[in-house]
C-alpha cells in the first residue's frame, strides 16, 4: 500500500521503511514508499531520484512517474512537472491525477482550451472527480465563459459538498456571469433546509458581499463560524468585512481568532493592527506590528500602518521617513501616497508647498478613467441636488461642524443626496436623514459602482466629506460623480491635490489672500467663518475659573497625540517655566494605554518639567471630556496641526485657545474659530508670541474669569453657531460654484474670479 | 483541501443564540436557532429561545404556539410559563397572561421577574393593589432595576398613591441615574399632575446630568409652556427635534407648540406609535381621565337611531375602536356586528380580547373607508376627529359608506369660534386638533349629511376641569343615491 497524505508521522515513516530496506526489502512498492516518506521529510532531491530511478526500472508502473510529477509541482518546478505529467500520460493516459494537475498547470499558463480537453478526459473517465470539475470551471472563466463555468463548479459542489472553494468558486463564476442574485436565492434556500452546513453559509456570505448587502453577509459568515468554529477561511472572511464595515470591536475579537487560525499570516495580522489603530490602541497596534518578522514589516501596507501608528503615538518624523520607505519601496502605491499625505500635516515645520506637492503626488497616484460628459440641465438658477459623500454623517467632527449647516440649508433651493458609509443611527446621523431628500448606503459599492449612482442620481454639486481618509473616497471623486466637486471637512487638512475637485470651502482665516497658491482648488471662501458647531445637549453647564479656587494656573490641551509634536512640548515647557506653580493637563485617548504616557512624560522630564507638573488623562466620555474643561483655565494648540472640533468644544466650555497658526488648512482651525467669534487676539505670529501670549492671558485672572462666565452665550450669538446664517451663506457659496459650471462651455475649463 | 466540516458546540452556540436575540441580530440568530433546533432534542431553554426570537419579530401567535408545545413536555417550567405571560399580555390575553405569570411565581417563588410581570398585570386588570404588591417585592429585589420600578410606579398611580409614585420614581433616579426611561417617566409623571414646577424640576436636573434625549426635552418644553415661559420651551423643542429629528411624536409635539409648520393630520406612525405604546394602560387611563365619550354614543344611538325589536341594526362600523370601549358601551343594545379599524396592533389585541368584535381591520381609516365595499345603517367615530386637522375628505368617505338613511355619529373636542379660526379647526397645545361646530356643519352639509343633534358634551376631564367638546348625529338623506 502507498503512503497517503498525512496518514502517518513522515519522520517515523522514514525510519520504518529506512529499517525494511535495510533488512532486505527492495520490493519496488516499499522503495517508492520510502521515496515518498523522504520526500515528505524534506528529502526531496533525494526522492526525486529514488522516483525516477524506479520510473526507469519499471517503465510501464505510471506510479514513481506520477509522485515524481508531483513532487516536481510541489518544488515549484512547473517545466519538469509538466515533462513529469506528460510522461504519466503516455503510459497512463487515463490516470486522473496527471490530467488534472496537467491541466492546472496548463491553467496558471493562461493555456485553457488544452487544459480543457485534458479535464472533460479526466471527467469521461470519472465524472464523479470534483476537483476536475472545478479545475474544469477555472478554465472556462478563463475563456470568459462564465455561465459554463457556474455549471462545472456546481458539479465540483455537488461530488464534494464540504470544500468551501467550489462553493466560493461558484459563488464568483455566477457573479461574473450576472447570475449573482439567483445563486444567492438558491444558497439562502439551501441553507434554510440545512441550517448545519457552514460551506453554504460562508459562500452566502461572499454572494451577499459581493451584491453589496453587507450586514447580510456579515450574519451569514457568523453563522458558519459558529458551526465551524475551526474552520480558518470563514473566519478571515468574517474578521476582514467586519473591518470593512468598521465594526471595529467585533473586527478586534474576529481578526484575534483569524490569526489563531491562520498562523503566519502577516496580513491579517496587519489587518489586525489598523483596526486596533481605529479602536486607539495604538501601542498595542505598534507592538503588534514589532512582532512580526522583518521580511514582513518591509511589505507596503505594514509600512503605512507603521506609519500611521508612529504619527499617532507623537513620533511625526518617524512617522514621515517610515511612509517615505514606503513609497520608495513602490512608487505607484496610491496606499504607500496616502499614508504620506495623512503624516505630513503633523509634522514640525511643514510648509503649504510641502503639502500641495505630497497631496499632488498622492492625486496622480489615482487611477484615471475617461469621464462621460454631464447632462445635468445648466440652468444657473434651479433647484439644485446637493451630494454629500462620507462615511461620517453620524457623531464625529464631521458631524458636530456640519449637520447645523445642512439643516439650514434652504429646502425649496437645495435638495441633498447622501451618499453614506458607516452611519449607524445615533441622534447627528437621524438628523442627516431627516434632512436628506435621498439616503444611499454605498458602503459596498466600488468605485465605478459609486460614480455611477452619483450620476444617476443626477448630483449637481457634490461635497465630500471623507478626504484620504480611511472610508474616503476620493478614488471615486477622480473620476467625476457631479459636475461640480467641492471638498469640505472630513481629513481636511489641506488641499486635496486633485484636480478634479474644483473648489475647496474655506474662508478667510483658514485661507487668507497669499496662501491659495498651495492649494489645486478653487478657494469658495465662506463670509464667516467656514464651519457652522452643534454643541451637544449633554454638555456641562460652564463652572468658575479654576485658577481662582486652585491658587495656581490650569493649561490644557485636549487634542490628539498625533497633533504634539517635540517641538510643542518645548515651547509648553517653556511655559511652565515662566508660570510659576502651573500645570498642563494633557488629554487624550492614547493616554489610555500605559507605553505613550510613559513616553510623554519621560520627555518632559528631559525638560526640565517636574512629574507633578504635568497631568496625563485617557479616553472617558465625551460628555466627561467635556466636564473636564470645567478644570482648565487656558488651552495650548499644537501646532503645525491645530485644535478643530476640540477647540470648539472648549469655547462652548469657556475656555479660550492660544494658537499659532501656519500655512497648511490644518494649522489655521483654531484661527478661523477665534477669529469667528471676536478673539482674533488669542492668535500668535510666531512662536516667542504664542509663548508670551499664553504667559500673558494666564496671568490676567480677571480678564481670564469674565471671558469664560460670557463665552458660551457669545458662541450661540456668534456666526461659529448661528445655523440659519451659516445655512445662507453655504447656500451662496454652492450657488457661485453652480453658476460658473452653468457659464461654461461644454468641457470648457477656466478659472472663474474668486468668492469676494 | 480546504474541507469544512460542521463541529458546532451546541452549549457554546446557545449561549450566543441567546446574546444575539438580545442584541437584535436576526439574522443570525435565525439560522443558528434552526442549527441548534437541527442538532439535538427540543430542551425548554431553546423552546424559550425560539418564543423570544419570535416575539421580538412580532410573531406572537408563533411564539404562542412554540410555548404551548413546550409546555405540553415541560409543564412545571417557569421561564417558560413567564414567557408565554409576555406573549399573552402582548396579544391582549391579560387573564391568560397573568395565570402564567402566577404560574411561574409559584413554580420560582425567587424569580424576581415573574412578580414583577405578574403586577403590571394584576395593575391592567384593575387589581392596582396587588399589583403594587408584586411590583414591590419585585423592586425590594432589584432596586436599581429601572423597569421594574416604572412598573411600580405605574401600579401605584393607578392604585391613586400619586405621592408614592412620585417618591417611587424619585428614588430609582437616585439609585440608577443612567436611567433614561426613570427621568422621562417622572417628568411625565409630574406633567400629568399638573405640578409643571416639579417637571421642570426634574427635566432640568436630567439635563445638568447629561440626559440628551428628544422625549425629555419635548416634556421639558411642555412644562415651560404651561408655565408661560414661551420663549424658553421654545429653546427646549428645538432641542428636542434635534435630538429626535425623524420621531414623529416628538415632531407632533413640536408641531402642536407652533414651532413647526403645522400639518392638517396627525401622522398615521404617530397616532400608532402613541397609541401601541399606551394601548396596556389606555382603558384605565382614560377612564381614570373621565372619558365619557362611550356613555355618550350610547345615549344618542337611543335617541337617535331606529333600534330594532328583534334582530339586530347592523353591521356597525366602529372607526379609530382603540381597545373597544365603543362596544363594550353599547354591548347590550341591539346593534351589530360590529367591525372595528384602527392604526394601532396593540390596540386591536385589546379590542379583540373583549370580543365583541366580528371583524377587525388595522388600517388609516380614509385608506380603509375608500377600498371597503359594505353600506352601514350606522358608522361611528369617537375621539377620531382630534387626530384629523380638515376632516372634509374623511367626512366624504364616510358619506360614501353609509346607507340611506344611516347614522354618523363622531365626537369632536370644540374650538370656540374667532378670528384665527376661520379654517375651522386647529392643533391644540396637547397634540390634538379642535373643530368649530361650524366647521363639522358645514362638511357635513357639503358631504350631503344632515345634521340631525350636535350637543355640547363634557368628554372627559383633564385635570379634574371637563374639556368640552360636541357629540354629532348625522344623516344621510333616505331618497339619497
Amino acid at each position: 500500500m502507498l503512503i497517503e497524505p498525512d496518514n502517518l508521522d513522515h519522520a517515523e515513516a522514514l525510519a520504518t521503511l529506512r529499517a525494511a530496506c535495510a533488512g532486505g526489502d527492495r520490493s519496488p512498492a516499499t522503495l517508492l514508499n520510502l521515496a515518498i516518506a523522504q520526500d515528505r521529510n524534506g528529502e526531496g532531491e533525494r526522492a526525486r531520484r529514488l522516483m525516477s530511478e524506479l520510473a526507469v526500472l519499471l517503465p510501464d508502473w505510471d506510479e514513481p512517474k506520477l509522485r515524481l510529477a508531483e513532487s516536481l509541482r510541489q518544488a515549484g518546478r512547473a517545466a519538469e512537472a509538466e515533462r513529469a505529467y506528460d510522461a504519466v500520460l503516455e503510459v497512463n493516459p487515463r490516470r486522473e491525477e496527471a490530467l488534472v494537475a496537467r491541466a492546472a498547470l496548463l491553467i496558471q499558463l493562461g493555456d485553457a482550451d488544452t487544459a480543457q480537453k485534458l479535464l472533460l478526459r479526466c471527467i469521461g473517465i470519472n465524472p464523479q472527480r470534483a476537483e476536475a470539475w472545478d479545475a474544469l470551471g477555472l478554465a472556462l472563466m478563463l475563456n470568459g465563459d462564465a455561465g459554463t463555468a457556474e455549471s462545472a463548479f456546481s458539479e465540483a459542489q455537488r461530488w464534494a459538498p464540504a470544500v468551501l472553494s467550489y462553493a466560493l468558486h461558484r459563488v464568483e463564476a455566477a457573479h461574473a456571469a450576472g447570475q449573482l442574485p439567483g445563486e444567492t436565492a438558491r444558497l439562502e434556500l439551501a441553507a434554510d433546509a440545512d441550517p448545519l452546513d457552514p460551506v453554504l453559509f460562508t459562500a452566502l456570505g461572499l454572494a451577499r458581499e459581493r451584491l453589496g448587502r453587507r450586514a447580510e453577509s456579515i450574519d451569514a459568515l457568523e453563522t458558519a463560524c459558529a458551526l465551524a468554529p475551526a474552520a480558518p477561511i470563514p473566519a478571515m472572511m468574517l474578521a476582514r468585512l467586519l473591518a470593512h464595515a468598521s465594526r471595529l470591536r467585533e473586527a478586534d475579537a474576529a481578526l484575534r481568532r483569524a490569526c489563531d487560525l491562520n498562523p503566519g499570516n502577516a496580513s491579517l495580522c496587519n489587518d489586525r493592527a489598523a483596526v486596533l489603530m481605529r479602536l486607539h490602541r495604538h501601542a498595542a497596534a505598534r507592538a503588534l506590528l514589532d512582532t512580526l518578522p522583518p521580511e514582513a514589516q518591509s511589505v507596503t501596507g505594514v509600512l503605512c500602518n507603521l506609519a500611521t501608528v508612529l504619527v499617532s503615538l507623537g513620533e511625526q518624523e518617524q512617522g514621515e521617513i517610515t511612509a517615505r520607505r514606503a513609497i520608495a519601496l513602490d512608487p505607484a502605491s496610491l496606499l504607500a501616497r496616502r499614508t504620506l499625505v495623512n503624516a505630513l500635516p503633523y509634522r514640525s515645520g511643514v510648509s503649504g508647498a510641502e503639502m500641495l506637492a505630497a497631496v499632488q503626488d498622492c492625486a496622480a497616484c489615482l487611477p484615471a478613467r475617461p469621464e462621460p460628459a454631464f447632462t445635468n440641465s445648466r440652468d444657473p438658477g434651479r433647484k439644485l441636488r446637493i451630494g454629500l459623500l462620507s462615511g461620517s454623517l453620524r457623531t464625529h467632527p464631521v458631524g458636530w461642524l456640519t449637520v447645523a449647516g445642512f439643516e439650514a440649508l434652504d429646502p425649496t433651493q437645495f435638495d441633498l443626496i447622501c451618499l453614506a458609509q458607516a452611519t449607524g443611527s445615533d441622534a447627528i446621523a437621524r438628523r442627516y436623514r431627516a434632512r436628506a431628500a435621498e439616503w444611499h448606503e454605498v458602503d459596498g459599492l466600488d468605485d465605478v459602482a459609486l460614480a455611477t449612482l452619483a450620476r444617476e442620481r443626477s448630483v449637481d454639486v457634490l461635497i465630500d466629506l471623507g478626504g484620504y481618509g480611511e472610508l474616503g473616497r476620493l478614488i471615486a471623486c477622480a473620476q467625476r460623480l457631479a459636475p461640480v466637486q467641492v471638498k469640505w471637512v472630513g481629513m481636511q487638512t489641506h488641499s486635496t491635490g486633485l484636480p478634479e475637485i474644483d473648489w475647496f470651502l474655506s474662508d478667510k482665516w483658514e485661507t487668507p489672500s497669499g496662501l491659495e497658491q498651495f492649494y489645486s482648488e478653487r478657494i469658495l471662501r465662506l463670509p464667516h467663518g467656514y464651519v457652522c458647531y452643534s454643541p451637544p445637549a449633554y454638555a456641562p453647564d460652564v463652572g468658575g475659573l479654576p485658577a481662582v479656587e486652585n491658587g495656581f494656573v490650569s493649561f490644557g490641551c485636549f487634542n490628539n497625540l498625533a497633533k504634539i509634536t517635540p517641538e510643542v512640548m518645548v515651547a509648553w515647557a517653556e511655559i511652565l517655566r515662566r508660570v510659576p506653580g502651573s500645570i498642563l493637563v494633557l488629554k487624550t485617548y492614547q493616554f489610555s494605554e500605559p507605553e505613550p504616557s510613559a513616553r510623554v512624560r519621560d520627555a518632559f522630564a528631559r525638560l526640565g518639567i517636574a512629574g507633578e507638573r504635568s497631568e496625563l488623562r485617557g479616553a472617558s466620555s465625551h460628555r466627561q471630556f467635556m466636564a473636564e474643561y470645567n478644570q482648565i483655565d487656558v488651552l495650548l494648540d499644537p501646532f503645525p496641526y491645530s485644535g478643530g472640533l476640540t477647540t470648539c468644544e472648549a469655547l462652548w466650555m469657556g475656555v479660550p485657545t492660544v494658537t499659532l497658526p501656519g500655512e497648511t488648512f490644518a494649522s489655521r482651525h483654531s484661527t478661523s474659530h477665534l477669529s469667528n467669534i471676536g478673539l482674533a487676539d488669542w492668535v500668535a505670529p510666531d512662536l516667542p508670541a504664542y509663548i508670551e501670549l499664553a504667559v500673558a492671558r494666564s496671568a490676567d485672572l480677571v480678564a481670564l474669569a469674565t471671558l469664560r462666565s460670557g463665552l458660551r452665550e457669545r458662541m450661540k450669538a456668534s456666526p461659529l453657531c448661528d445655523a440659519p446664517r451659516f445655512g445662507r451663506d453655504l447656500g451662496v457659496a454652492l450657488r457661485h460654484a453652480w453658476a460658473e459650471w452653468c457659464s461654461r462651455a461644454d468641457g470648457e475649463v477656466r478659472s472663474a474670479p474668486l468668492l469676494p | 483541501m480546504d474541507t469544512v466540516l460542521a463541529s458546532p458546540d451546541p452549549d457554546a452556540l446557545t449561549r450566543r443564540l441567546a446574546e444575539l436575540i438580545a442584541a437584535g441580530r436576526m439574522g443570525v440568530a435565525r439560522p443558528m436557532l434552526a442549527a441548534l433546533q437541527r442538532l439535538g432534542p427540543p430542551s425548554p431553554r431553546l423552546a424559550e429561545l425560539a418564543a423570544l426570537l419570535a416575539m421580538r419579530e412580532g410573531r406572537l401567535d408563533d411564539a404562542h404556539a412554540a410555548l404551548d408545545t413546550a409546555l405540553t413536555a415541560h409543564p412545571g417550567h417557569a421561564a417558560l410559563h413567564r414567557r408565554r405571560a409576555e406573549v399573552r399580555h402582548r396579544t391582549g390575553d391579560l387573564a391568560g397572561a397573568a395565570l402564567d405569570a402566577a404560574d411561574s411565581v409559584v413554580l420560582d417563588p425567587s424569580d424576581t421577574s415573574g412578580k414583577a410581570i405578574l403586577g403590571v398585570l394584576m395593575t391592567e386588570l384593575g387589581r392596582a393593589a396587588d399589583g403594587v404588591r408584586c411590583l414591590r417585592e419585585a423592586v425590594a429585589a432589584a432596586p436599581r432595576d429601572p423597569a421594574y420600578r416604572q412598573g411600580l410606579a405605574d401600579a401605584q398611580a393607578a392604585n391613586g398613591e400619586l405621592d408614592a409614585a412620585a417618591d417611587t420614581l424619585a428614588a430609582g433616579i437616585g439609585l440608577a441615574p443612567e436611567s433614561q426611561e426613570l427621568r422621562n417617566a417622572a417628568v411625565l409623571l409630574a406633567v400629568r399632575r399638573h405640578r409643571f414646577d416639579d417637571a421642570l424640576m426634574i427635566a432640568e436636573a436630567a439635563r445638568r446630568d447629561g440626559m440628551a434625549d428628544a422625549c425629555l426635552f419635548g416634556l421639558k418644553g411642555h412644562a415651560l409652556s404651561k408655565l408661560g415661559r414661551d420663549q424658553e420651551a421654545g429653546e427646549a423643542y428645538k432641542e428636542a427635534l434635534k435630538l429626535g429629528p425623524d420621531d414623529p411624536y416628538v415632531r407632533h409635539l413640536v408641531a402642536s407648540s407652533g414651532w413647526l409648520p403645522e400639518a392638517s393630520t396627525a401622522p398615521p406612525d404617530y397616532v400608532r406609535a402613541v397609541f401601541d405604546s399606551y394601548a396596556d394602560r389606555f382603558d384605565a387611563h382614560l377612564i381614570s381621565l373621565g372619558y365619557r365619550v362611550p356613555g355618550v354614543v350610547r345615549g344618542a344611538l337611543m335617541r337617535h337611531a331606529a333600534l330594532p325589536e328583534d334582530g339586530r341594526l347592523g353591521p356597525v362600523l366602529d372607526l379609530g375602536c382603540g381597545t373597544g370601549l365603543i362596544a363594550v358601551a353599547i354591548a347590550d343594545l341591539p346593534v351589530g356586528p360590529m367591525i372595528g379599524v384602527d392604526l394601532s396592533p396593540r390596540m386591536l389585541a385589546r379590542a379583540e380580547a373583549k370580543q365583541l368584535y366580528a371583524a377587525l381591520h388595522e388600517a388609516e381609516i380614509t385608506a380603509f373607508l375608500d377600498t371597503d365595499e359594505t353600506e352601514y345603517p350606522l358608522i361611528i367615530a369617537a375621539d377620531v376627529f382630534c387626530y384629523f386637522g380638515a376632516i372634509e375628505a374623511l367626512m366624504a368617505a364616510v358619506s360614501r359608506r353609509l346607507q340611506p338613511g344611516g347614522l354618523f355619529i363622531a365626537s369632536f373636542e370644540e374650538l370656540a369660534a374667532g378670528p384665527e379660526t376661520e379654517r375651522g379647526w386647529a392643533l391644540g397645545g396637547r397634540g390634538r386638533y379642535a373643530h368649530t361646530a361650524g366647521h363639522v356643519a358645514t362638511s357635513a352639509a357639503t358631504c350631503g349629511l344632515t345634521v340631525l343633534a350636535m350637543d355640547e358634551e363634557q368628554i372627559r376631564n383633564e385635570a379634574a376641569a371637563p374639556v368640552l367638546g360636541r357629540l354629532a348625529v348625522l344623516q344621510r338623506p333616505r331618497d339619497a343615491h
